[in-house]
């Protein structure tokens, strides 16, 4: 043990968080919804690196690359996504895009 | 073994199959040299086999193994031993005879390349069957002789008959393959080893009924290949095929397939009486049945097909009841003269035009005298006229049954004997003696009205008569002295040639009359059928008033005769009829009902499946959203719950 405290870190993350999903489910702009997202992965990076830090074990440092990189692919293709989705139409309503409904 | 017999081994064996390829890919572009090739690779073979003669007789034979190893316990080599040797002398030349006779006789047709390649082809399976030294490569030699029979019956597809026939003779033999294959499993099963070799040592500790059953499914396999009682109808019917395909494949070789099998198989039969006894039954009652069927034909191949078929019979039944050496040599001097009788009906089928009807031929000896001595000399060689092959052959065949204590199988191979002597005389008076009838009307003959055909042959392309000919006139040299290598009984040449493979086998009776007896009961028999046939047919008067007697013999035919003991009706009733019923109820029944049925079920299930889960897709991403979410704390929750983060 190093004596670092995580609980704050970890409070924030916690905040960070439940914020990202709040505004995954209630936002209707994909932009917005994606921002959410990246809130939450940045939520997880700093949880991440908190603990990681507190139990003296690099796994969590080397995990939040992967986590970036994947945040990275993720964004590339979710923003084609949103920009093929306002050329079909300029509507920006996720709730109006519910096509693939069976 | 030397390399250079191996290397000349493998290559007699492979040369056939290669030549068949190139005549087969190079094809239309061959023409004239597509026969050349394929006489020339198969005659190849034949010298490269005399050459062999030495090292094949020397003890063991030569012997190649593994050539192939397929799998542990399963390896594929070469056995060349005084009895396939036998076989691949015959094969190759009286196989590269017939192929040179098939230059001229096929010239004017238009697949002559193809045929070349079947006939090659042919003669490399045949070539695997009889080198094989293991039951699988057996089995193999087996199946393609099948099927290269089934492409040369079929050769003229674009008759409805000849391919009907096809189909028949492949289907009865495959029905004897699969006995081939049952004897494979239960020489297995009981040996652990495929190789003759080992059956062969093993053979005589073996249960009794282990040799039994797989000496019955061996000669299924055998009568289904010689055309034997009950599986003989295809062989009639596969005249359709080319003329030189009947001499070599449906009197010569391919048909004496199951002559071979039994000889190879002489150890097992050696141990099992029983099975012997069945043998030698079924094979005269097939030369009975076949000669009684032979004096009711009307065409010239179908007279044949049937000597051939009865033929067979008596080497059924010599290697049947263990005089081998007899069977094995009527095999041999078989392939002569049936070759020759095949090919000098073939001179004359081709010198009148397709005409197959002995009752439209007549005074034949002056149009084509070549093929009428070819013809008397083989009628002289098949009847057993001492001083012909024949004699020699049959004598020993019919004398070995009673040397091997089968009396009953005796008289009813001498009764044969007196029959092939009036049915083949009876073919010879009425196609050759008398006058041409090629001009009178199909009723008169008392014949079917015969639908005007195409001829098969476009007369243009002409071949010199020699190149026919020279092959018959060297089978009318073998078809006369092939026999006198077995003068001399049990201290001839022929009989020491086979002495290793059969040299234990001994008389297992004594003979009640000497063999000159035998000789002379015979003759006496056959002497009264030549007589009976002169009678009906060859005297002054019969040959003036032939038309009348022709007409009223077609008209007054038994039809127990003519229908060829209705073998072919109990076999439709037994078999083909139950196994259209069956299709019928698979078609009616089974297919919709039961197949189609099920799948449309899954069908429908997948669909009610997806009508149910369609639902869950309600295209709202918040939805999903929440759906993930809500997930994750029920995971969260469970884990708290039960401390599984522990």
């Amino acid at each position: 043990m190093t004596g670092f405290d995580a609980s704050p870190y970890a409070a924030l993350s916690a905040v960070m968080f439940f914020i990202g999903v709040g505004g995954v489910i209630l936002r209707r702009n994909p932009l917005i919804m994606l921002m959410s997202i990246e809130l939450m992965f940045n939520a997880a990076n700093l949880a991440l690196v908190a603990f990681s830090r507190a139990w003296v074990n690099n796994a969590g440092h080397v995990f939040v690359f992967l986590v970036v990189t994947v945040a990275a692919a993720e964004a590339a293709i979710a923003l084609a996504i949103v920009v093929a989705l306002f050329r079909r139409s300029t509507n920006v309503d996720v709730d109006e895009v519910a096509r693939l409904r069976g | 073994m030397t390399g250079s017999a191996l290397v000349s081994l493998l290559t007699l064996w492979m040369l056939p199959f290669f030549s068949a390829i190139v005549i087969w890919a190079l094809g239309p572009q061959l023409r004239r040299a597509a026969g050349v090739l394929g006489s020339a690779a198969v005659l190849l073979s034949f010298v490269l086999a005399c050459a062999l003669f030495g090292v094949a007789t020397a003890p063991g034979g030569l012997h190649v193994t593994p050539l192939i190893g397929w799998a542990p316990g399963f390896t594929f080599g070469l056995l060349l031993d005084p009895l396939s040797l036998v076989w691949v002398l015959i094969i190759t030349g009286v196989g590269g005879l017939i192929h040179l006779y098939s230059i001229g006789y096929m010239a004017a047709d238009k697949a002559v390349a193809r045929f070349f390649a079947y006939l090659n082809f042919f003669v490399f399976a045949m070539l695997t069957l009889v080198l094989s030294d293991n039951l699988v490569g057996l089995l193999v030699g087996w199946g393609l002789v099948g099927v290269a029979s089934y492409f040369l019956i079929g050769f003229w597809f674009y008759k409805p008959s000849a391919v009907a026939a096809a189909l028949k003779a492949f289907v009865i033999n495959v029905f004897g393959d699969v006995g081939l294959m049952y004897a494979i499993f239960v020489l297995y099963g009981a040996t652990g080893s495929i190789a003759y070799a080992d059956v062969f040592a093993k053979a005589a500790s073996l249960p009794s009924g282990v040799i039994l059953t797989a000496c019955i499914a061996l000669f299924i396999a055998a009568a289904a290949k010689s055309a034997q009682v009950p599986l003989q109808t295809w062989l009639p019917d596969a005249m359709e095929g080319p003329t030189p395909v009947s001499a070599l494949i449906h009197a010569a070789t391919m048909v004496t397939a199951g002559v071979y099998l039994i000889a190879r198989f002489a150890p097992l039969w050696n141990a099992s009486p029983q099975a012997q006894e069945l043998v030698g039954t079924i094979g005269a009652v097939t030369a009975l049945l076949a000669a009684i069927l032979g004096t009711a034909q009307w065409d010239i191949k179908r007279i044949l097909a049937y000597s051939t078929m009865s033929q067979i019979g008596y080497m059924i039944m010599g290697v049947g009841v263990g005089a081998y050496e007899a069977g094995v040599l009527h095999f041999f001097t078989h392939a002569f003269f049936k070759a020759q009788l095949f090919l000098g009906a073939g001179l004359v089928i081709h010198a009148l035009h397709e005409e197959q009807d002995i009752r439209k031929m007549g005074g034949l000896r002056r149009r084509t005298p070549f093929a009428f001595v070819a013809m008397a000399i083989g009628t002289l060689a098949i009847i057993g006229v001492p001083g012909f092959s024949g004699f020699y052959s049959k004598d020993a065949v019919i004398y070995g049954t009673l040397e091997h204590g089968h009396p009953l199988l005796y008289a009813a191979a001498v009764v044969t004997a007196g029959i092939t002597a009036y049915y083949m005389f009876r073919m010879l008076f009425v196609a050759f003696g008398g006058h041409y009838r090629g001009e009178v009307p199909e009723a008169r003959l008392g014949m079917a009205q015969r639908e005007p055909s195409e001829p098969v042959h476009a007369r243009e392309g002409h071949v010199p008569d020699w190149v026919m000919q020279i092959p018959v006139g060297v089978l009318i040299v073998g078809s006369i002295g092939a026999g006198y290598l077995a003068i001399g009984g049990a201290q001839s040449p022929w009989w020491r040639f086979l002495s290793s493979l059969y040299g234990g086998a001994q008389a297992t009776a004594p003979a009640p009359i000497s063999e000159l007896l035998s000789s002379l009961i015979v003759l006496a028999i056959v002497i009264a059928g030549v007589a009976v046939a002169y009678y009906r047919y060859g005297t002054r008067s019969a040959t003036a008033s032939a038309v009348e007697r022709l007409r009223g013999e077609a008209l007054r035919m038994p039809a127990v005769l003519t229908n060829a003991f209705y073998f072919d009706a109990a076999i439709e009733l037994l078999f083909v009829r139950p196994a259209r019923r069956l299709g019928a109820l698979f078609a009616g029944f089974v297919d919709p009902a039961v197949i189609d049925a099920g799948v449309r079920d899954v069908v429908w299930l997948t669909g009610a499946a997806g009508y149910l889960f369609r639902a869950l897709q309600t295209g709202l991403v918040r939805g999903y959203a929440l759906t993930i979410v809500a997930s994750a704390a029920c995971f969260v929750a469970w884990f708290v719950l039960t401390g599984a983060a522990r």
